[in-house]
């Protein structure tokens, strides 16, 4: 009776399972594949601007404790947009200059006030590192649901052509759900790599963002020391 | 981003390109064609109950065997049998064989007499020494074809000496004439000897002529209980059902129609639990049954082991449980197999 049928359906090549699908199946099996390409995208410019930013850290680190002054390094980065390492110091280094250049009078006060804007620039360095993180994650939970549902309503309209058909047989049964269950496959191969994606570099963006907070941390008590110094000498001078 | 946007993009069509092309239809998985057995349980009663029919007519009802060929052929059968076909009343028709011996001799002795005569001379000298020599005679006949038995055989008659004749004829010389023939084939006259062929005819005639209604022979074969009287073969007009060749039927209950008879009286058994030697009881409670399942008369209860109080209060709850129990429900068909009940009530089980 519905032989025809039955004879165009044992085609499961992949393409003929995704053209077989409804309407709603192919629109989740569309959606997750451009979740997929989103995850491997932010794969890509994560791992190309990690590994610019752990050099350009290792870079800072290695001018800024080679007994270079202060003074000459900062004009040198204060032309060029910085970022990382150099962001914090440059940003330090403006507001110990607007400060102590005017002549401020509290060093608590100064020091308070160059403690903030590193914390400031660290923040946004953090912010810059972990952008795009948080879709991944959300990539990598949501996906393998999605790819369910639109396993469960190909399931569904898949048992119910069958019921139309009026046969068990496994040959009707089998390429409706074979296509259902391509959606749980594709929305497992998104998921998969933005979980994974994601916890490294969200491990990586902590360890990075910690290196940042320890030379804060380490340049603001040199800053400490200079005002310090600075203090005793106006007051000696004085 | 763009740049890594539009790398991801790339990647992920050529990977799906790859995929679609080279996922090619997945094998058809091959299940091999085995060929199924088909097995049958066959309960035991198949065997042990088989119903009289024929092995290759379909199941019926009732047991019926295969229709015979031949409906009526013995118009007075008063004999009933299990013969697969039909005889007369063998000893009534057949006279009896004293007479067959008494009139025999005289036909075979005339007949063989011509022809074995000339060659006659040598074996004639070795027969008459007593039966000794005849073993010798036998051993001889392989060797020298067909003339020798005849002789053997004619000569007895011819000669007729009172002593020497019946010792021969006595003393099994017979056996291997017999013996003798087949290899003899050729020779023909050794066929009369058989004289019943020729002896009834007169016995009849004597019988028939003589006197009209009386036949001593029938009144031995109705006088004669030891030989099996002919009788008609079983038949049915009906067609055949599936059977054997005789109904082997146990006409036992079968499991569950036991199972449904303990049910019915284990209703009704209650015992007082917590007996210190109830345990050790066995009561047995005999009983008949009337068709309708009532019990005839009073069941007979009989227990054993425990102490007397323990065994008079069991035996008196089963006597109850199976005088309530009643009307058994219980398959007609079958009252042959439950007409006489035995219960016994094992206790142990109850505390």
């Amino acid at each position: 009776m519905e032989q025809v049928g039955l004879a165009a359906t044992s085609d499961v090549t992949l393409w003929s399972l995704f053209m077989q699908a409804g309407f709603v199946v192919k629109l989740v099996m569309l959606g997750l594949i451009g979740a997929s390409i989103w995850t491997w995208a932010i794969v890509a410019d994560k791992w190309i601007s990690f590994g610019k930013f752990r050099r350009q850290l290792d870079q800072f680190e290695q001018v800024f404790w080679s007994g270079q002054s202060l003074e000459e390094l900062y004009r040198t980065l204060s032309d060029r947009k910085s970022s990382g390492m150099s962001a914090i110091f440059v940003s330090a280094m403006r507001e110990w200059k607007k400060s102590f250049e005017r002549g401020a009078k509290s060093p608590i006060g100064l020091q308070m006030r160059i403690d903030k804007a590193m914390d400031v620039a660290l923040a946004r360095e953090a912010e810059a590192l972990e952008s795009r993180l948080g879709s991944l994650a959300s990539i990598g939970s949501a996906a393998p649901f999605i790819g369910l549902f639109g396993t469960v309503v190909g399931i569904m309209t898949s048992f119910q052509a069958i019921a139309g058909s009026k046969s068990t047989n496994l040959a009707v049964v089998a390429p409706g759900i074979a296509e259902a269950l391509l959606a749980t496959a594709i929305g497992l191969l998104a998921a998969i790599p933005a979980v994974i994606a994601y916890n490294k570099f969200s491990s990586d963006a902590g360890k990075l963002s910690a290196r940042m907070e320890g030379f804060a941390d380490e340049f603001s008590g040199i800053l400490s020391r200079q005002i310090d110094e600075r203090m005793n000498a106006r007051q000696a001078a004085e | 981003m763009k740049g890594s946007l539009a790398t991801s993009t790339v990647l992920h069509v050529l990977v799906l390109g790859a995929a679609l092309s080279s996922f090619t239809a997945p094998r058809t998985l091959e299940v091999a064609d085995v060929e199924s057995f088909p097995v049958s349980i066959v309960p035991v009663e198949e065997i042990t109950q088989i119903q009289q029919g024929e092995k290759t007519a379909p199941i019926a009802e009732r047991a019926a065997p295969m229709p015979t060929s031949r409906p009526n052929p013995v118009p007075d059968a008063e004999n009933a049998g299990d013969n697969s076909v039909d005889l007369t009343s063998s000893a009534a028709a057949t006279p009896s064989p004293r007479e067959v011996v008494s009139e025999a001799p005289p036909k075979p002795a005339e007949q063989p007499a011509p022809k074995p005569a000339p060659e006659a001379p040598e074996p004639v000298a070795e027969p008459t020494p007593a039966p000794d020599p005849v073993p010798e005679p036998a051993a001889e006949k392989p060797a020298e074809p067909t003339p020798a038995p005849v002789d053997v055989a004619a000569l007895p008659a011819e000669t007729t000496p009172d002593p020497v004749a019946e010792a021969i004829t006595e003393a099994a010389p017979a056996e291997p004439q017999f013996a003798a023939l087949p290899s003899a084939g050729p020779v023909p006259q050794t066929r009369p000897e058989p004289a019943r062929e020729a002896a009834p005819k007169p016995a009849q005639e004597t019988a028939s002529s003589k006197e009209s209604d009386f036949n001593a022979d029938q009144v031995a074969a109705l006088l004669n209980k030891q030989d099996a009287a002919g009788g008609g073969a079983k038949r049915s007009t009906e067609t055949a059902s599936l059977g054997g060749t005789r109904t082997t039927r146990g006409n036992t209950l079968s499991q569950s129609e036991m199972d449904a008879l303990r049910g019915q009286i284990q209703k009704y058994w209650n015992i007082i639990p917590g007996m210190a030697d109830g345990g050790d009881v066995r009561v047995t409670v005999k009983m008949r049954l009337d068709p309708a399942g009532n019990i005839i008369g009073e069941p007979d209860v009989s227990a054993s082991g425990g102490s007397a109080g323990t065994r008079g209060t069991l035996s008196g709850s089963a006597r109850r449980a199976v005088l309530r129990a009643q009307p058994y429900q219980l398959p007609k068909e079958k009252y042959d197999s439950w007409a006489e009940v035995i219960v016994n009530f094992d206790p142990s089980q109850m505390f």
